[in-house]
């Protein structure tokens, strides 16, 4: 029997969640843009644990502004708190962009952020006019982002901080400049990396919505660093003005697809959202596919070449070490879907699935991929990291799936823990290499092949003679 | 003018009274602080809730913390701070978990509808799962946060409620994000519901005439255990721990403790002064930072309970250990300019041993929420010429890097990394890098991480150089042993 196996979780408490809030979505999402501030509207502690959360994960700088919301904003309305803050940061920073990002205790306050931002908007023209000095923050692109904590996860706060720039930047576009858009979503530097190198080598023009992939993963070089403080890259003011001229947008991850839509109701630009992601073979595929679609591009001999080096090493791999393994894998529906795909296309059988959110599309998506590898998948739905633990303990699992925080479970089970997806914070280096791709899933079987090989095969090292 | 404005304060003016530049004759006006943020800032301030659960109670080993929040806070909440604890009860049991307190974090993952129409139903059902899944837990921790500080969730009723009907403490820290300018106010909060709440309603198993409480100390990478061997080879018998490595019952019984040892002023002074009131039982700051401190200290209790003695044995050992390795990283660090910005009080807790003990040129002290007297004691503890910030956003961190570049900061991860991109090592003085801080090895590890983070060789091959001349011409101008590591250092 092939099929999915759907269990909710049964307790009210969430114990060590796998999903967090919007804002944080939100604040990553500005933070790929050039000369984009992330400005936090709320109290102290929604800046500075994004801050320290991202800082972990990527070791890189997070810089990220908070209005300094407090009781008495709290009583009379953080009005003045984001006029002053979206002041502060034009006249200090000078930045192409600023993401106005709500929370839930500015939205609980009632807090009216498109309104004042729009105040403010007239206020820094005045400012602009008046004074000599302040020429040119009128230009200024000032973003509301309304990201309570209480809906969504942070990758929908992601879809939906891409969506408002898309509504206040985006402008009405008769042109086809023949560019792609991609919303990679939650990805690390490494992935969006690869997308990039897949489509220059298909000599693709695109316009990543938006880009950390040199913000999170920025070379050291003091001679270089610009004062102030901005993280490298990141997609342009200008290029997010210009998505409604593209030939089409992807959006890889399905759950942050809002500008995708929007893209398509207001701009007429085609949308592609709904595929599993570009991770393993079929995934990655599809992609190719699905830039073909939209481009007419090649598929070129040298990302068939990239895929013919991911054969030639499952060949090598899954049937004599991996083939029946049962994996369990927990994270982000997005990766966890691209990931659970490719380790049945490994041979493998990813028998658990877990993600921290209740998204309708996972357990259909867990489907297909129940029915390409004839197995039967325990998806559960809108689960955390407890119910991983007391899964693997009661179950039998040869490898785990996911991020650092499952660390003590794979030290007490002795269960390997391959890991990907954010937040990684106990090993170096996961955030600059992909998951995506061809040479994303070639680096995924290697680790998968490695780590099996050392905890079951070690031992008895005669079996590993070749 | 002691007072200073930075250049990149222009705009906002406002910041000038809490950048002081330390003067022969002292300015009589005090160092802004305990303010809000600028709005607009980029700081490294948190919240109330996280003074409250990241830095008191979750060092607590034997409690559930049920984060009353939405998503996110709980998952901050989880696993942020490194005060590791074993599993050892003051009861002599075993607690099933080890570092139970590092490994879960629990909440009652609040939606748009709880917002409407009140959170107090999950509260309750999330407490009775949370014991469902931990049923060995000692007791349960409700921490609010801003949602449920806004929609009124009255926690307090929830867990008196709760406390009866499960037999075990439900306890209600209530701790708003908004609530106060930064974490200081939860340390405040805290304080105020560990006293009120627990302490008096437990009596302990035994106790000695040498028994203390060591307050305000959270075992950050192992501190508290190292002040604890100092003191029970002495024959100090620490009672109750307030609150690293501690269990719940301990702080419950703190009011039978012959005297009170403060460790971090900031965040722990209130219960000291709670327990003195109600109790009569003294206490006395204590400072274990350093060589010379961490001495000074350990003879006053010596003198304090008539071990004086021990406290020689203990001073003359543990100092032996280290003092011939300090002796080199001294030669090697001196002149070495450093800019400590701590949390609370280390700015004023290290910078005279980093000067005296180390040789080093502390340029610039700051704190995240220090209040007045935390500022006067970093006044006094400086010398001339010395930048004092409260609360310094990153653009004032670059500014001090660029306009006149330590050798090392002294900060948090925040500020790490951006320290790095300028091409300034940075060690993080709130979790540590290679610790315990603390006492004589402690000290010792710091002067270790100091010495292997300056003397990091990368730091000398940061830039690409056209010509191969010019860099054998610096290696030849620049004796060996500055330019390379030692090992076993």
């Amino acid at each position: 029997m092939s099929g999915v196996n759907v269990l909710n979780r049964e307790r009210n408490l969430i114990v060590n969640p796998l999903k967090t809030c919007q804002p944080l979505g939100a604040m990553y999402a500005v933070i790929g843009v050039r000369h984009g501030i992330p400005l936090v509207h709320g109290s102290q502690g929604c800046s500075s644990f994004v801050r320290y959360h991202l800082a972990r994960h990527f070791r890189e700088p997070v810089e990220i502004a908070v209005s300094s919301l407090h009781e008495a904003a709290a009583v009379f309305g953080g009005r003045k708190n984001i006029n002053s803050s979206i002041k502060n940061i034009a006249i200090r920073y000078h930045p192409d962009l600023i993401g106005a990002i709500t929370t839930c205790s500015s939205e609980i306050i009632g807090d009216d952020v498109f309104g004042f931002v729009d105040t403010t908007n007239k206020e820094l023209k005045e400012m602009s006019e008046e004074n000599e000095k302040y020429k040119g923050i009128e230009d200024i692109k000032v973003i509301p982002i309304p990201t309570p904590s209480f809906v969504g996860t942070h990758y929908s706060g992601y879809g939906v901080a891409i969506n408002s720039m898309i509504q206040t930047v985006t402008k009405a576009n008769e042109d086809d400049n023949s560019k792609v858009n991609i919303i990679p979503g939650i990805l690390n530097p490494g992935d969006v990396k690869e997308l990039k190198h897949i489509m220059d080598t298909l000599s693709i023009s695109y316009t990543m919505l938006t880009d950390i992939s040199e913000a999170f993963d920025a070379p050291l070089r003091p001679s270089k660093q610009e004062r102030p403080f901005y993280p490298k890259g990141g997609v342009t003011v200008d290029e997010i003005a210009n998505v409604s001229a593209s030939r089409g947008t992807i959006s890889i991850c399905k759950y942050a697809k809002l500008g995708a839509e929007t893209l398509e109701k207001s701009h007429n630009v085609p949308a592609i959202t709904d595929d599993l992601p570009p991770i393993g073979i079929k995934g990655t595929d599809q992609f190719l596919r699905n830039l073909q679609s939209l481009t007419d591009c090649e598929i070129s001999e040298s990302i068939l070449d990239e895929r013919g080096l991911l054969i030639d090493l499952m060949a090598d791999v899954s049937a004599r070490y991996l083939f029946g393994r049962k994996v369990a894998i927990f994270g982000d529906p997005t990766q966890v879907t691209g990931i659970a795909r490719f380790v049945s296309e490994l041979g493998m059988e990813p028998v658990m699935v877990c993600t921290g959110a209740d998204e309708k599309s996972f357990p259909t998506d867990m489907e297909i991929v129940a029915k390409e590898s004839n197995i039967n998948i325990d998806v559960l739905v809108e689960q955390d990291l407890r119910a991983v633990e007391n899964y693997v303990k009661e179950n039998e699992i040869d490898v785990l799936m996911g991020n650092s925080d499952a660390r003590f479970i794979n030290y007490e089970t002795k269960i390997p823990l391959i890991r990907f997806g954010y937040p990684v914070y106990d090993r170096v280096g996961y955030h600059s290499h992909p998951i995506v791709g061809y040479r994303g899933a070639k680096r995924i079987a290697e680790m998968i092949t490695n780590e099996v090989l050392e905890r079951y095969y070690d031992e008895k090292h005669w079996k590993l003679q070749q | 003018m002691p007072f200073k404005l930075f250049d990149v304060n222009k705009e906002i003016p406002e910041r000038e009274k809490h950048v002081y530049v330390k003067h022969c004759e002292d300015s009589e006006d005090s160092i802004a602080c305990n303010t809000s943020t600028v709005p607009g800032c980029m700081g490294a301030r948190g919240c109330v809730y996280a003074g409250s659960k990241g830095v008191i109670t979750g060092a607590i080993k034997d409690v559930v913390h049920v984060v009353h929040s939405p998503v996110g806070c709980t998952t901050y909440g989880g696993g942020a701070k490194r005060y590791p604890s074993q599993p050892k009860l003051p009861n002599g049991e075993v607690f099933p978990v080890d570092n139970f307190n590092l490994k879960y974090i629990c909440g009652t993952d609040l939606k748009e509808s709880d917002v409407v129409f009140g959170g107090v139903k999950k509260l309750k059902q999330s407490v009775i799962d949370a014991i469902k899944e931990f049923p060995f837990a000692t007791a349960i921790y409700c921490h609010a946060t801003c949602t449920t500080g806004l929609i009124g969730d009255d926690m307090d009723a929830v867990c008196k409620e709760l406390t009866e009907e499960l037999g075990k403490d439900v306890i209600a820290f209530n701790t708003p994000g908004f609530a106060g300018p930064s974490q200081s106010k939860g340390h405040h909060i805290t304080n105020d519901t560990i006293f009120s709440r627990m302490v008096g309603t437990k009596e302990p198993p035994k106790t000695t005439e040498y028994d203390i409480c060591l307050i305000g100390e959270y075992n950050i990478d192992g501190d508290l255990w190292v002040i604890e061997k100092y003191l029970n080879e002495m024959g100090i018998n620490i009672l109750s721990r307030f609150s690293g490595d501690s269990s719940h019952e301990e702080i419950c019984y703190m009011h039978r403790s012959k005297l009170n040892l403060v460790r971090c002023q900031r965040s722990a002074t209130y219960i000291a002064d709670l327990i003195e009131e109600k109790y009569g039982i003294p206490y006395v700051n204590v400072d274990f930072f350093s060589t010379e401190y961490c001495a000074d200290n350990l003879r006053m209790l010596g003198r304090h309970f008539g071990l004086e003695e021990e406290a020689e044995k203990v001073i003359a050992k543990y100092h032996g250990e280290v003092k011939d390795e300090l002796k080199y990283y001294k030669e090697k660090l001196t002149g070495k300019k450093i800019y400590i910005f701590s949390g609370g009080p280390k700015s004023w807790h290290l910078s005279i041993p980093l000067e005296k003990e180390l040789g080093m040129n502390v340029t610039a002290v700051a704190s995240e929420f220090e209040h007045e007297e935390g500022y006067e004691k970093m006044k006094a503890r400086v010398k001339d010429g010395t930048t004092i910030l409260d609360d310094p956003n990153s653009l004032e961190i670059e500014e001090l890097i660029v306009t006149n570049k330590p050798d090392i900061i002294l900060a948090g991860i925040k500020e790490k990394y951006l320290a790095y991109k300028y091409g300034v090592p940075s060690i993080m003085i709130h979790s540590y890098e290679n610790g315990p801080y603390i006492g004589f090895e402690g000290f010792l590890n710091l002067a270790k991480d100091l010495y292997a983070n300056i003397y990091n060789p990368v730091w000398d091959l940061v830039e690409f150089e056209e010509k191969l001349e010019e860099i054998q011409d610096e290696v030849i101008s620049t004796p060996e042993e500055e330019t390379t590591m030692e090992a076993g250092k």
